[in-house]
């Protein structure tokens, strides 16, 4: 009887500790260029995120500091005039991936991604696709949507309206690998 | 070569005007600074550093630091050192290099503590 209990918690502790999964290095992107004007568009590549494969919940965090941008100007900007990064240094999703399964991705499979994205405090919902595929022992994932500035009170001069786009697209690809 | 006053002016106005200009554009299109180059804010074990973290993580935002312990794990892109920092390499190519068993010394840039995964994140990390 002993024996039945303790491999029943060994069963029970080895699929609670598999069902997650996790990146630390995450690429983030978010482009709001305009034609014709220097592109406005900036990297982080240092996005946790992690994935219960069991529930489909997902929960991600980027440090706002890590955006990489080609102009050390537009960079000094978007963290002191824009993001307000010392004051809020991490932009925060926290979500589900709708009728995710595991077992049943293969090539690419899409699902809907539903969640609350934090920016600069300020708490807005996101509904967007996402589409998942395994590589080797990867989870791999790539999703896209769009946000405004406004809704983040996020102030954009005069001078530079012209030169940002109204809508900002940001756009995910991550490469999940096993919890052990 | 004969040039009349008023074209040597004219000739003298237009290289200002280029040299300014020329002058602007490379100010405002200046590359981020490289980690190489940039003033090291702390330098010390990695144990060391993590107890000043844990005292004020805001203040330690974007700072550069100089940091040696143990390497804990290796992954695709970064080292974990002490079971607690999490390094991302800039040339992930050195990552093949790295002894598991030594200890090793990084310079990166703090990006902050990540509560997700209970670790503190580096980035642009160089092999010291």
């Amino acid at each position: 009887m002993k024996k039945i209990v303790v491999l029943a918690f060994l069963f029970l502790s080895v699929s609670i500790v598999a069902q997650k999964y996790y990146t630390k290095t995450g690429k983030t992107q978010f482009k709001a260029s305009v034609d014709a004007f220097e592109p406005v568009e900036a990297t982080n590549n240092s996005t946790t995120a992690i994935i219960n494969t069991a529930s489909g919940d997902i929960a991600s965090l980027l440090f706002v500091k890590a955006f990489n941008f080609r102009v050390a100007l537009m960079h000094e900007h978007f963290n002191e005039n824009y993001m307000d990064a010392s004051k809020y240094p991490k932009a925060t999703f926290k979500g589900t991936i709708i009728g995710f399964n595991f077992s049943e991705i293969s090539d690419t499979k899409k699902y809907i991604l539903k969640g609350i994205l934090t920016i600069r405090g300020v708490e807005k919902e996101i509904e967007t696709f996402a589409l998942f595929s395994k590589k080797e022992n990867k989870l791999l994932m790539q999703a896209s949507f769009e946000v405004q500035p406004a809704s983040f009170n996020i102030k954009i001069p005069k001078i530079v309206r012209n030169k940002i786009a109204r809508t900002i697209t940001i756009s995910l690809a991550y490469e999940f690998i096993e919890k052990k | 070569m004969n040039l009349s006053k008023k074209n040597k002016l004219v000739i003298i106005i237009v290289l200002v005007i280029a040299f300014g200009v020329g002058a602007i554009y490379a100010y405002v299109m200046k590359a981020p600074a490289k980690i190489e180059s940039k003033k090291v804010d702390f330098s010390g074990t990695s144990d060391q550093l993590l107890i000043k973290i844990l005292e004020d993580p805001a203040a330690w935002q974007d700072k550069i630091v100089v940091i040696s312990g143990k390497v804990t794990s290796i992954d695709d892109n970064g080292i974990l050192l002490s079971a607690s920092i999490y390094c991302q390499l800039k040339d992930t190519t050195l990552l093949k290099k790295i002894n598991p068993t030594n200890d090793i010394s990084l310079k990166g840039r703090i990006i902050g503590y990540d509560d997700l995964l209970e670790e503190l994140k580096l980035d642009q990390c160089i092999i010291q």
